[in-house]
């Protein structure tokens, strides 16, 4: 019996003994990508502006630059391009294009070169395929972007690659976000100035009866002070107080109007006008922005239709056949967008949901595509961070102010112009793009959709 | 079905008419009983959310092993027995589940798990045919948690590889089965143990998951008495 129990404690032993730690295992992925094509925008840009000033400020990509993982190991610099090419065991993605067009005197004018044996085609600004974007030299910008359209980039990798695509690359399109906040800036600014327009007018109405009113004759006082409101509003340089000076000066010399010329009886019609031309810029600029939104809309949905048919014509006809598209992610719960009010706030959402619903149409059931539902994720980010690691969902990481960051983007944002205290977890770095933490959620969500698709 | 069962019938009444040809069987205080065999271990997985940073709802499933099994039993009493289970390490594959079902695989890990229990058996010592109910305690060892590309992937796309470990558990067991003797010296064996096994893994990558194994054993098998 004792010889039993020796036994079993050996056995035991024995058998607990084959230990062994853990350990990576078996890293072969399911796919192996010879090389990796981004067409797009800043969230995927690899560097095409890392030239001149920008270069000479430490930055390049739109995201915390460089390598700053002493201050935290997440502030890699990186994108979400970049550690996804790590994943496929490629290079490390570069620009396919670089230059700037804008300001030479501030160094935005460097000369455009074209890279080859570089796939990282995305470029900060552009569109789908109208070719100028937010920045852009057209737009009267200082910076230049180039922001070749994905319609050029697409074209100009087929002309480099001999008018096709391997069939063994893996293809990433992510675009459409800057048609959405090219055309909301451009209705904001109609918008704004309608708003203007109509302030000012009822401005001028509302206060002129009211100088008039002390009058012996009201009818002609107005008209003198329509009259002088004119004069004023259309010289150099006028402001509300030197319409409002020149309106005061104009009613006190009509008979019987004297006391108008006191702050105390003036200062309140002024505020009262004030008022009133508040409320109608207000409404007018909400109407403008009303009536002109569907439009918006439905140019989303063009763009979105736009995109599709490149992915369709340009990418898996020209013989492609692993096509990554991102939709567009939840612009209005970006700092950008928080900071629109609800209106605004809407129309983005409906602008959003008109071109990612033509990329889901358009592109569904593709054996060749993989549409990767950035919307659902980064909609779900803002809501419910927690989960995700994310500290702040609102706010950007990078002190935009015109002294730490000349550009007011991240861009130019690196490890020595962030915000006070630990940013490392923060959602967002500037007002539209991501940290790079969230670049590595990106990744690992796009990581994740394909090694369900089996594509890794 | 019926045509199924009708066959296993007559397989059990063949085999208790073989049984009751041969001598009577003992199954008495002091008999040392080594059983070999086959043994699948089923876990019943009730996953934990991973901790951040991670997709709300991942989850992890773990798929069932089939290894042989070595059992060595000793009567204390004529009803009372001491069974250790031994055997090789059983390999259990780790899958994604919840927001990340659909990616399959993401690695494996092998698991010893000795599991040590008091047993009752029914009947008499010469009976046939003895139930026995146990119950005791299984030491889950973990070892050679293996990552993939596919964790990586999931993990830190573009960073080192990714792996994990399993906490090492005591866990309680309780057991039903039965016996069945052929003659004096050999008898099968069937049965199954439920262990309630909780345990926590740890990714390379800092995250964390809570994960209810409550593994189901099922063995079959042979076994020879030494008096």
């Amino acid at each position: 019996m004792q010889y039993t129990k020796f036994a079993l404690a050996a056995l035991t032993a024995a058998v607990l003994a084959g230990c062994g730690g853990s350990g990576g295992g078996d890293q072969t992925l399911k796919v192996k990508y010879t090389a990796q094509v981004s067409f797009g925008d800043s969230l995927s840009d690899v560097g095409s502006y890392a030239v001149g000033t920008v270069a000479a400020l430490k930055g390049g990509k739109f995201t915390i630059n460089g390598d700053n993982t002493a201050i935290n190991p997440e502030l890699t610099g990186k994108n979400w391009t970049e550690h996804l090419a790590a994943q496929f065991g490629l290079p490390a993605p570069c620009a396919a294009e670089t230059g700037l067009e804008g300001n030479a005197a501030q160094g935005f004018s460097v000369a455009r070169v074209k890279k080859a044996g570089c796939f990282g085609y995305a470029m900060g600004g552009s569109r789908v395929t109208n070719p100028v974007g937010p920045n852009n030299k057209l737009t009267g910008s200082a910076l230049g972007a180039l922001t070749v359209p994905v319609t050029t980039q697409i074209a100009n990798h087929l002309a480099a690659s001999g008018g096709k695509f391997s069939g063994t690359e893996v293809v990433f399109v992510m675009a459409g976000g800057n048609d959405l906040l090219f055309q909301l800036g451009s209705l904001q600014a109609a918008a704004t100035a309608a708003g203007t327009a109509a302030g000012s007018a009822t401005f001028a109405s509302t206060l002129i009866p009211l100088l008039a009113a002390g009058a012996t004759n009201p009818a002609t006082a107005g008209a003198a002070i329509t009259a002088a409101v004119r004069t004023a509003s259309a010289a150099p340089g006028a402001t509300t107080t030197t319409i409002v000076t020149a309106a005061v000066g104009a009613a006190a010399v009509q008979p019987g109007n004297s006391a108008v010329a006191s702050a105390a009886v003036y200062g309140p019609m002024v505020t009262t006008a004030q008022t009133a031309a508040t409320a109608a810029g207000a409404k007018a600029g909400a109407d403008y922005a009303a009536a002109n939104g569907p439009a918006l809309v439905t140019a989303m949905g063009t763009a979105g239709t736009e995109l599709v048919a490149l992915v369709k014509d340009q990418i898996i006809a020209k013989g492609a056949t692993h096509v990554v598209v991102n939709n567009l992610p939840d612009v209005a719960n970006t700092p950008s967008g928080l900071s629109k009010d609800a209106s605004t706030r809407a129309l983005i959402n409906a602008m959003v949901s008109a071109f990612n619903t033509q990329i889901s149409t358009g592109l569904a059931a593709n054996d060749k595509v993989l549409i990767v539902d950035v919307f659902a994720v980064s909609n779900d980010q803002a809501t419910n961070p927690g989960p995700y690691g994310l500290t702040n969902v609102k706010e950007p990481a990078c002190d935009l102010t015109a002294a730490k960051n000349p550009l007011g983007s991240s861009l130019v944002c690196n490890g020595s112009n962030l915000i006070a205290g630990d940013v490392s977890h923060y959602s967002y770095a500037d007002d539209v793009h991501p940290s790079p933490f969230n670049n590595l959620l990106l990744a690992r969500y796009v990581a994740k959709d394909m090694v369900t698709r089996g594509w890794l | 079905m019926n045509k199924r069962f009708n066959s296993a019938a007559q397989l059990l009444a063949a085999i208790a008419a073989m049984t009751l040809a041969s001598a009577a069987s003992a199954q008495s205080a002091g008999t040392f009983t080594a059983k070999v065999g086959l043994n699948k271990i089923t876990p019943h997985v009730t996953s934990g959310d991973m901790t951040a940073p991670a997709l709300p709802n991942t989850k992890a499933d773990v798929e069932s092993d089939t290894k042989p099994i070595l059992t060595l039993a000793y009567m204390v009493t004529d009803n009372i027995s001491a069974e250790m289970h031994l055997g090789v390490p059983y390999k259990h594959d780790l899958v994604g589940d919840g927001a990340i079902k659909g990616t399959g695989k993401l690695g494996t890990s092998e698991v010893l798990p000795p599991t040590f229990l008091m047993q009752y058996r029914f009947f008499q010592a010469d009976t046939m045919i003895r139930p026995y109910v146990g119950a005791g305690l299984t030491y889950a060892y973990f070892q050679k948690e293996r990552g993939s590309g596919a964790m990586t992937a999931l993990l830190d796309p573009g960073g080192p590889p990714s792996t994990y470990r399993l906490k090492n558990k005591l866990a309680g067991s309780i057991q039903l089965g039965a016996t069945l003797a052929f003659n004096e010296r050999w008898f099968a064996d069937v049965g199954i143990i439920k262990t309630y096994l909780k345990t926590r893994a740890t990714f390379s990558t800092g995250q964390t998951q809570d994960i209810k194994l409550d593994p189901t054993a099922v063995s079959v098998g042979i076994g020879y008495k030494f008096f």
